[in-house]
């Protein structure tokens, strides 16, 4: 059987969660492995979500938010697109593979791009195989 | 606390979401969750007889938390809210569920869609257990408006709320009021006039004691939030050398109507607009109808007269959409060429005759029995027009193939109309981010429900009319304006507004007067009490955005509704 | 190559009858209702759009007026009142006019007033000079016998004269549409083979007007071959056996019969269209252009006095009997002399050639796909 992984994603209310909510009215299908949580702004998004995801099992975490400049707090994403470098400095450090976190632009009306996306970000996290993060804490309970 | 009991819902949405989830199965797996007091499916949960069951059920059952696994929450939110409220309990101990856009109609394998769902529906069990009852804010909603754009749709709108006793701000950039329909001639499908249309308004504007007309204007900026905005508006100086005016003025609601602006049809090379001087476009022709005379440009009566529909719109390479107007606006044509040049020819040349609104059909008709030869092109194969030859009794022919007979052909003309489609304003990207809504792909501002909603923005406060929203006619501009008027005089007459229960709170005790968060915050909610050392949100000015609260080093602000907690109870039933 | 399109060629048309051929914007139900509209003729749909385009050139090579009955389903249907049906009718005048070299079809077409100058002025002609030709020869006083006024032997000799002036425009004209529907078109080449093979066609479609009875309505066909018959039997009858046509007066079954038969046919046929198209009973009746008017008056003269001079004749009325020949032959000589190869009779041979041309034409369109498939076949191999 085909290892299907399991993706958490964060977006914000007003650009990506309207898109993802076009790709269904478009009836644009794509892979069912990201589970969604919607956020007021990508600003929202503590670094502490993704580890927090990581951690209980997610083998990817999907960052959505509005293209820069259209962010309907103004500058929310900037915040966003700044924290993110930090971030994936710091699952680097943990050893966990860049591709399993990644932060996209996906406005109101570009249904199929989400849809693309996911299919995309499902493709890559499945070739890394689980999250070694999941392993990891497997072997640590099965030692104690 | 009292125990919790929550109800779990999943609505079936006719087959929308059951032909795929197999909403049985979910109910099961969501029966066994921590907390769930009850679990049912309903056909359609957002009808009256499925708000009421939650009612009931609450009443009964003593529920005290609801899920509602359906639609999107942008869609019903706020229905099953309502029936929280109705049945006593806080309405913000609803959560929803996607299930959906985000799965029903997104995946085709029922059984992958089913865990999906069961996972939606936990995270929003386990979510909905730590929310938290929010009391909803209550702020002054200024009865004053600002109109961007003075054509039809702004004038509309702003003589419906005038005349409802509303100060109205009409900001039009153009030196004169009208916009686009100043520019046509007669109107489809009665063959009024525009002039006597806009007459009457334009005087009625001006004159109205409401009205503050700002002509030469643009708005420079716009804060504030539902009920409150202030706008900054300039007013170009009448000479060149005095000072711009600026004036701030406080506003409640604003209505966008800044309308579109041609296509420009050099960008179409098969038809030589530009260089065959007898090409011309739709408002060159209306002006030419405006000023008396159906003429080329050597003074001369055509005797051919060839109409090209779709230009610019309806294909890949321009503008994938369908303009809507320019099919009648084409047969008007035809009407007013015989008129004015009795014995002329009119071939119209078109890809599918879009003849949808009253009297459209009729007038579609009655253009075929003036003698109009109807010829049509398969979308992307252009027309191609050429010089005639010395021999023909024409100016030019057009090559096209035609798709009824199947045959290609040359058609004479003398004179060719390009019906050149509308598309969004060059600056609509500054538009939007001056009011803080958005443009589709093609720069039309998006509406914050297409069917339900079209008049609304995704901004609370911020309506759409004309236009600016996507190609109208002129009944549906002025729908439109009389519909966003509508919509802001319901609320003005409720005086206050009620406002999300959602913002951001400083825990005083957990902090330790960084001020990180400070800079942070866009609308400048977030003040410092430099006795306390401690930061303050004011919570009428904060939108929500959460950047404060991810960003505090000690944890000390909580987002209502979207605490830590409920989204980490939310990852943890999703990973489920 | 682009085929140049006339937007005044619809008005051409209209001088011959056609009317509201613009209202029609293709939605094929005329099409879908006509029982003649097969592959690759199109009715009357693709006429109407040709038309309207003004595609002189193609309209003139098109077999499909000459196809169509005019059962007026078409016209029913329409959802626009574009009237195909009489477009049809229509363009089979205005083919007509195109396959007359003389012009003189187009003439009448055009205008009716010159049609009707030149019947009455054939007409005069002709009474004026069978008088003369009478009152030189013999008797008025006498019908038959050897002073008779009109001897049969001598209107034999006119008749044959007539009837080859007729058959050499008729030939010319049947030869022009041939060449405007298969000769010009250089891209398809027709098997001699083709020619002979469907040679049979000519007179079955003449006789039997087999295609008419296609129409869900049968009774139009029945008229329509009614009307044909009996004319055919009395040219038979003046053709070949006018000298015991006019003997008398004892009656001569083995003739007369037939003639009496064949002027019940006619009379009984050309009533029925007149009061049809005065009431306007059928669609096809809806729409009377002039010349139709003249076509069936001209006919019922000739019948009623051809009958007339008959019973006068057989009654011992002598002079009456000479003067109605000489009004039944100041009728007949225009009617054969104008209306064969001018107008509404020339149908006659135009109908069964373009049955005759469209099988031709399909019996090649066979032989160049066996051709094509004979050429392929080894490649396949």
């Amino acid at each position: 059987m085909t290892f299907e992984p399991k993706i958490v994603g964060f977006l914000c209310n007003w650009c990506s969660y309207t898109g993802a909510d076009l790709a269904g009215t478009s009836r644009i299908h794509y892979a069912a492995n990201v589970r969604i949580i919607r956020v007021m702004c990508s600003a929202r998004i503590d670094p502490t979500f993704v580890l927090k995801a990581l951690h209980d099992g997610a083998d990817g975490v999907l960052i959505c938010g509005c293209h820069p400049g259209d962010c309907h707090y103004s500058e929310g994403n900037y915040k966003m697109m700044r924290r993110y470098p930090l971030l994936k400095a710091l699952l680097a450090d943990y050893g966990i593979e860049k591709d399993r976190v990644r932060l996209e632009w996906v406005s109101a009306s570009e249904g199929q791009r989400f849809a693309d996306i996911v299919n995309d970000m499902t493709e890559r996290v499945r070739a890394l195989g689980p999250s070694s993060i999941k392993t990891a804490l497997a072997t640590d309970m099965a030692e104690r | 606390m009292e125990d919790l009991k929550i109800g779990v819902y999943v609505c079936n949405c006719g087959t929308n979401i059951a032909k795929v989830v197999d909403c049985d199965a979910t109910i099961e797996s969501a029966s066994r969750l921590p907390g769930v007091a009850i679990a049912r499916p309903y056909k359609y949960m957002c009808s009256n007889p499925g708000q009421e069951m939650i009612v009931a059920d609450i009443r009964e059952h003593g529920l005290n938390r609801v899920v509602v696994a359906a639609c999107s929450p942008r869609m019903h939110e706020p229905t099953f809210r309502k029936a929280l409220q109705q049945a006593g309990v806080n309405p913000y101990f609803l959560e929803m569920a996607n299930i959906r856009e985000q799965c029903s109609w997104v995946h085709e394998d029922g059984a992958v869609a089913t865990e999906k769902a069961k996972a939606l529906v936990k995270a929003a069990v386990l979510r909905v257990a730590r929310h938290e009852p929010l009391e909803r804010r209550s702020v002054d909603m200024c009865p004053d408006l600002l109109v961007i754009g003075g054509g039809i749709a702004g004038m509309t709108a702003a003589l419906d709320l005038a005349d409802a006793g509303s100060k109205i701000y009409l900001v039009e950039r153009a030196d004169h009021l009208g916009g686009n329909l100043a520019r046509v001639d007669l109107t489809a499908p009665y063959l009024d006039s525009a002039r006597d249309m806009l007459t009457d308004r334009m005087t009625r504007v001006v004159e109205h004691p409401n009205i503050s007309l700002l002509l030469n204007s643009e708005v420079e900026r716009l804060e504030g939030f539902v009920g409150n905005f202030q706008a900054t508006i300039a007013t170009k100086a009448r000479n060149g050398n005095a000072a711009d005016q600026v004036a701030t003025v406080d506003v409640g609601s604003v209505v966008v109507c800044t309308g579109y602006k041609e296509f420009d049809a050099s960008r179409i090379t098969h038809y030589g607009y530009g260089k065959l001087p007898n090409v011309i476009t739709s408002f060159e022709f209306e002006k030419m109808l405006r000023e008396g005379g159906v003429e080329t440009k050597e003074g001369k009566a055509p005797q051919y007269v060839a109409i090209i529909h779709c230009v610019g719109s309806r294909n890949l390479e321009f503008h994938a959409y369908c303009s809507r107007v320019c099919c009648m606006t084409a047969l008007k044509y035809a009407h007013e060429v015989k008129s004015a040049v009795p014995g002329a020819y009119v071939s119209d040349i078109y890809i599918d005759m879009h003849a949808f609104g009253k009297g459209h059909e009729d007038f579609y008709r009655r253009s075929s029995e003036v003698k109009t030869l109807f010829l049509m092109y398969a979308k992307d194969d252009y027309p191609v027009i050429r010089r005639a030859d010395a021999k023909d009794d024409c100016e030019m022919l057009i090559e096209v193939n035609e798709s009824l007979s199947g045959e290609t052909i040359e058609i004479p003309a003398d004179m060719v109309i390009l019906m050149v489609g509308m598309e969004a304003r060059d600056d609509w990207a500054d538009v939007a981010h001056l009011v803080n809504i958005s443009g589709d792909k093609d720069g039309w501002f998006i509406e914050s429900h297409p069917k339900l909603d079209p008049v609304a923005t995704t901004t609370d406060g911020i309506y759409i009319a004309g236009a600016c929203q996507a190609p109208k006619d002129i009944p549906d501009s002025v729908a439109q304006a009389r519909a966003a008027a509508a919509r802001i005089l319901g609320r003005i007459a409720k005086g206050k507004l009620e406002i999300d229960a959602v913002f951001a709170e400083v825990d005083e005790d957990k902090c330790s007067g960084c001020r990180m968060c400070n800079e942070l915050c866009p609308y400048t909610a977030i003040e410092f009490d430099a006795e306390k050392k401690r930061s303050h949100i004011i919570s009428a000015l904060c939108k929500a955005c959460g950047a404060c609260v991810a960003a505090c080093p000690s944890g000390a602000i909580a987002a209502r509704h979207f605490t830590d907690a409920q989204i980490f109870a939310q990852i943890e039933g999703v990973l489920a | 190559m682009a085929i140049r399109a006339n937007p005044k060629l619809i008005e051409e048309l209209e001088t011959y009858g056609a009317q509201d051929v613009s209202k029609c914007y293709h939605c094929g139900n005329c099409s879908a209702t006509c029982p003649f509209s097969q592959d690759p003729y199109i009715l009357p749909r693709r006429s109407m759009r040709s038309l309207q385009m003004g595609l002189e050139r193609k309209l003139e090579g098109d077999l499909e007026p000459w196809l169509c009955y005019y059962c007026g389903e078409c016209s029913q249907e329409c959802p626009r009142d574009a009237e195909p049906g009489e477009t049809m009718m229509s363009l089979r005048r205005w083919l007509t006019s195109r396959y007359d070299f003389t012009g003189i079809s187009k003439l009448f077409y055009r205008s009716w007033r010159i049609e009707l100058a030149a019947i009455l002025l054939v007409a005069m002609l002709t009474g004026l000079g069978f008088f003369l030709f009478g009152l030189s020869q013999g008797n008025i006083h006498h019908y038959d016998g050897v002073n008779a006024f009109l001897p049969g032997e001598k209107i034999h000799f006119f008749d044959w004269g007539l009837a080859i002036v007729l058959l050499v425009l008729l030939l010319t004209n049947c030869a022009r549409m041939w060449w405007f529907t298969i000769g010009r078109d250089k891209s398809k080449r027709v098997p001699l083979t083709a020619y002979i093979k469907s040679a049979y066609l000519l007179p079955m479609h003449f006789m039997t007007q087999m295609r008419y009875a296609k129409c869900e309505r049968k009774r139009p066909w029945v008229i329509h071959l009614i009307l044909m018959l009996s004319y055919v039997t009395m040219l038979i009858l003046i053709m070949f056996f006018v000298k015991r046509m006019a003997a008398g007066p004892a009656i001569d079954w083995r003739v007369h019969a037939f003639g009496l038969a064949a002027t019940v046919g006619l009379l009984g046929t050309t009533i029925f269209a007149v009061r049809g198209r005065i009431k306007k009973t059928e669609n096809h009746y809806k729409h009377s252009h002039e010349t139709d008017w003249m076509f069936l008056i001209l006919l019922i003269v000739v019948a009623g006095t051809g009958i007339l001079q008959f019973i006068l004749h057989r009654s011992g009325l002598d002079m009456a009997a000479n003067i109605t020949y000489v009004v039944h032959l100041m009728s007949v000589v225009p009617m054969l002399g104008l209306e064969v190869p001018f107008s509404k009779w020339s149908h006659l041979a135009y109908r069964p050639l373009a049955m005759y041309f469209a099988e031709i034409k399909a019996e090649a369109a066979r032989a160049e796909a066996r051709a094509s498939q004979g050429v392929r076949a080894p490649q396949a191999a």
